[in-house]
């Protein structure tokens, strides 16, 4: 059943089942995540490294924003599906060996991946992803000691947001 | 059950306004708006929450807008689930008022004679309003006194006229830039005006004057000097007494007799409740789209195509605001006249208007109506500016290279942008319907809106953008460039409901009162035949306004025939 047919059928009883639902999905994200987040985040490192002038993917626990922010129900489902299927397509397209491969293997290969529509459009979202983390609030668990904005000389405006997502 | 004499349905900028004048005059009303309330203090600059999420809108696989456009002479329609392009504005007490950027303007007074001024453009179905800019004028004042609008009077061939000498506040401050603005202007021989601002420069009762924050538009205010629905009219008519405001309340539909609206179907979002609202009088203020669709959703035996839609006219002639949008650079080693400091002084605004091609004429170009233009900075957000720098041409750029570009971009240049302002024609080809196929959340239909620009409207956005263009040169900027297209700013929309004297070509009387049933009014925007080339978020509040007292009449005449 394609996804336009599902949503328009099943608009009905979204509000019956539709909590239980995203609960029970939630575990199997959650499982289904760890198992990629070792390669999404060695893109993370590889986009942001270490040593520039602003901070890295790693130093400002990037990773952990994304999983988290991927997790919450304010964000986009297709998003969060393309995430985790650009992941898998990586794994599959470096016969899962993008982890230990040294920086210009690394290099290579997600150029090699951003020869591809798909694989430019999810490097792309990891660049969202990641720049959110380093340029949100660091209420969001990144962005530590506000090191993304101290590196670009711009801050979050005032009043600062005192709960994620204004507690929805 | 409680009966109100008026239920309003939407409370952002159309809704406060007719809730605030009915509360004044001391008849029960009710305000049922779906979204929640936040709290002032809540209204932070969390770019991710407020910017990057839908927090103050709904999910759009919960509600969603179906999106006909045409592409290579076919009409091709996308959900906004698919495209993520959506429709929703702000749903919130105070609507999408609480996230304007509330750069306002009146309209001139042939805005509203457009057709008798300028006659039939082929293709556009323009008419004359059955009112004039003097009728509203005395609202355009009210508005600046009780909504709250700085600025400063400047006499302009353009500007129109006005009963009061000036704003009851100056205008908000502004960045040393506006120096090296007004001077590029001259060179070019073009008036530079000061934007006047729906943004207090001064304490007013409960609201603080604005404390510029650097975050405006698209952030809800936490002074309160943004002058949305919710802090200049909603909370003045709470403290009436009158006012019932009911959030998380769903309107889905309205039941009524041949004559007479009877109440409103509505649910409880949090509960998932369905119950009824009676009143004597019923006021829509969803936002031009939702208002019809809400019509059309309230079909019955009398009104089998939408409610009030006797004329067939329902959900026709929709229309936006034509134009598009420009940028430049100020770069550090190049800035003439003013220091980098006082440029990169946060805050303060560039607060610059031009009305000098609201009406061409141009030896070669000819002579039509033309628009208005904006400037302003960039919006300041941080996380969107990043994004943009992240291509090299046609490839990513990473690593290394991408951290000294942005260290780069943000400490050595600030972009100055502008927004052209021009007349969206209604055409036969842009219009809201429903689509019976797709249900929101709550299962009622969603609103299908067929979008197509009139090619004038492309004419008139790219004369004016050339000559911003021109604006930008002079003052140095580098990398200028602007983008007029036929998509719509989803954030100014109006007509559906157009009004008229005619009950067979309009679906509203001059009071937006519906020509079929007694006790239905339409506040938002829906009613404009034609939308001006400004944003018209001052008409829409100056008319809902007007329309409160003209509702405040009716019950005093009534009230005085039962004595
Ligand atoms: C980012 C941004 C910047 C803007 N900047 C400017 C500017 O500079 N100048 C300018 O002139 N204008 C600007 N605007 C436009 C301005 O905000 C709108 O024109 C104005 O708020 C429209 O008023 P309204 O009453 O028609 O709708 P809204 O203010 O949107 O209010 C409609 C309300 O109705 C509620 N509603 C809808 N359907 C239902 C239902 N079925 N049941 C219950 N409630 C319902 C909605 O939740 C909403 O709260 C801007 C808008 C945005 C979003
Ligand atoms: S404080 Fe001023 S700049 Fe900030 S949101 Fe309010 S009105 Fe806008």
């Amino acid at each position: 059943m394609d996804r336009r047919y599902f949503l328009i059928s099943a608009g009905l009883f979204t509000i019956l089942f539709g909590a239980k639902i995203q609960e029970t999905q939630k575990s199997k994200l959650f499982s289904l995540f760890e198992s990629l987040i070792p390669t999404i985040e060695a893109v993370q490192n590889h986009l942001f490294p270490q040593g520039g002038k602003i901070p890295s993917a790693k130093e400002m626990n990037a990773i952990g924003f994304l999983k988290e922010t991927l997790l919450h129900r304010s964000f986009d489902r297709d998003t969060r599906d393309f995430v985790i299927e650009g992941a898998k397509e990586l794994i599959a397209r470096t016969d899962g060996k993008f982890v230990t491969m040294d920086e210009n293997q690394k290099e290579r290969a997600l150029r090699a991946y951003e020869e591809t529509d798909y694989g430019s459009s999810w490097l792309h979202r990891i660049m969202i992803l990641t720049m959110e983390a380093l340029f949100g609030d660091p209420l969001y668990g990144s962005n530590i000691h506000q090191s993304g904005w101290r590196a670009i000389g711009i801050f979050g405006g005032e009043p600062r947001p005192t709960s994620r997502y204004c507690q929805i | 059950m409680k009966h109100f004499d008026v239920a309003i349905v939407g409370s952002g900028a159309s809704g406060g306004a007719v809730a605030y004048m009915l509360a004044k005059a001391g008849l029960k009303v009710a305000v049922l708006e779906k979204g929640r309330l936040i709290d002032r203090k809540a209204f932070s600059k969390d770019e991710i929450a407020y910017c990057r999420r839908d927090i103050a809108t709904p999910s759009l696989f919960d509600e969603y807008h179906i999106i006909e456009e045409k592409v290579d002479d076919k009409w091709i329609t996308t959900p906004t689930y698919e495209s993520g392009w959506s429709f929703w504005n702000g749903n919130i007490v105070g609507g999408s008022s609480n996230f304007m950027s509330g750069m306002f303007h009146r309209l001139h007074p042939d805005d509203f004679r457009l057709k008798s001024k300028y006659g039939d453009i082929k293709g556009a179905n323009v008419v004359d309003w059955p009112i004039s800019y003097n009728d509203l004028e005395p609202y355009y004042t009210l508005v600046e006194e009780v909504v709250g609008i700085s600025g400063k009077y400047q006499n302009h061939p353009f500007e129109p006229w006005r009963s009061s000498a000036d704003f009851p506040q100056p205008p908000t401050d502004e960045n040393e830039v506006v120096k090296l603005f007004d001077a590029s202007c001259s060179t070019l021989g073009v008036v530079p005006l000061i934007t006047p601002r729906a943004v207090l420069s001064r304490n007013k009762g409960h609201r603080n004057a604005c404390y510029y924050s650097n975050f405006c538009g698209s952030y809800g205010c936490s002074s309160g000097a943004k002058s949305s629905s919710r802090e200049a009219l909603l909370f003045p008519a709470l403290s009436t007494g009158n006012l019932t405001l009911i959030s998380n309340c769903y309107v889905k539909k309205l039941e009524s007799t041949q004559d007479r609206v009877t109440c409103a179907v509505v649910i409880d979002t949090l509960t998932n409740k369905e119950s009824k609202i009676t009143a004597s009088l019923f006021v829509l203020a969803a936002q031009a789209h939702e208002s019809s669709r809400l019509l059309f959703n309230s079909k019955n035996q009398f009104y089998p195509n939408g409610l009030a839609n006797s004329s067939g006219e329902l959900g026709k002639n929709l229309i936006f605001s034509a134009g598009g949008s420009g940028q430049g650079e100020l770069k550090k080693e190049t800035l003439k006249m003013i220091t980098f400091d006082k440029l990169m002084q946060t805050g303060l605004f560039l607060n610059r208007s031009v009305l000098d091609w609201y009406f061409v004429d141009d030896k070669n170009e000819g002579r039509f109506k033309g628009g208005s233009v904006e400037f302003m900075f960039e919006h300041q957000n941080i996380i969107s500016r990043a994004v943009k720098q992240c291509y090299e041409g046609e490839k990513l750029l990473w690593g290394k290279a991408l951290g000294e570009r942005l260290v780069k971009q943000f400490g050595e240049s600030k972009s100055i942008r502008f927004e052209v302002f021009n007349d969206w024609l209604p055409t036969n080809d842009c219009f809201v319907s429903v689509d019976e196929n797709h249900l929101d959340k709550w299962g009622m239909p969603v609103g299908k809106l067929r979008i197509s620009g009139h090619s004038h409207d492309l004419k008139v956005g790219n004369y004016i953008a050339k000559k911003c263009e021109k604006i930008l040169e002079a003052m140095g900027a580098e990398n200028i460039y602007s983008s007029v297209s036929a998509t719509p700013p989803q954030n100014l929309i109006a007509g559906g409901c157009r009004f008229g004297d005619d009950p067979k070509t309009s679906v509203l009387d001059r009071n937006c009162k519906s020509h079929d049933l007694e006790n239905l009014y339409v506040v938002d925007a829906s009613f404009m035949p034609t939308g001006g080339s400004v944003a018209y978020t001052w008409t829409i509040y100056a008319n809902a306004l007007r329309v409160g007292e003209h509702i405040v009449r009716l019950f005093e005449e009534e009230k005085r025939k039962r004595v």
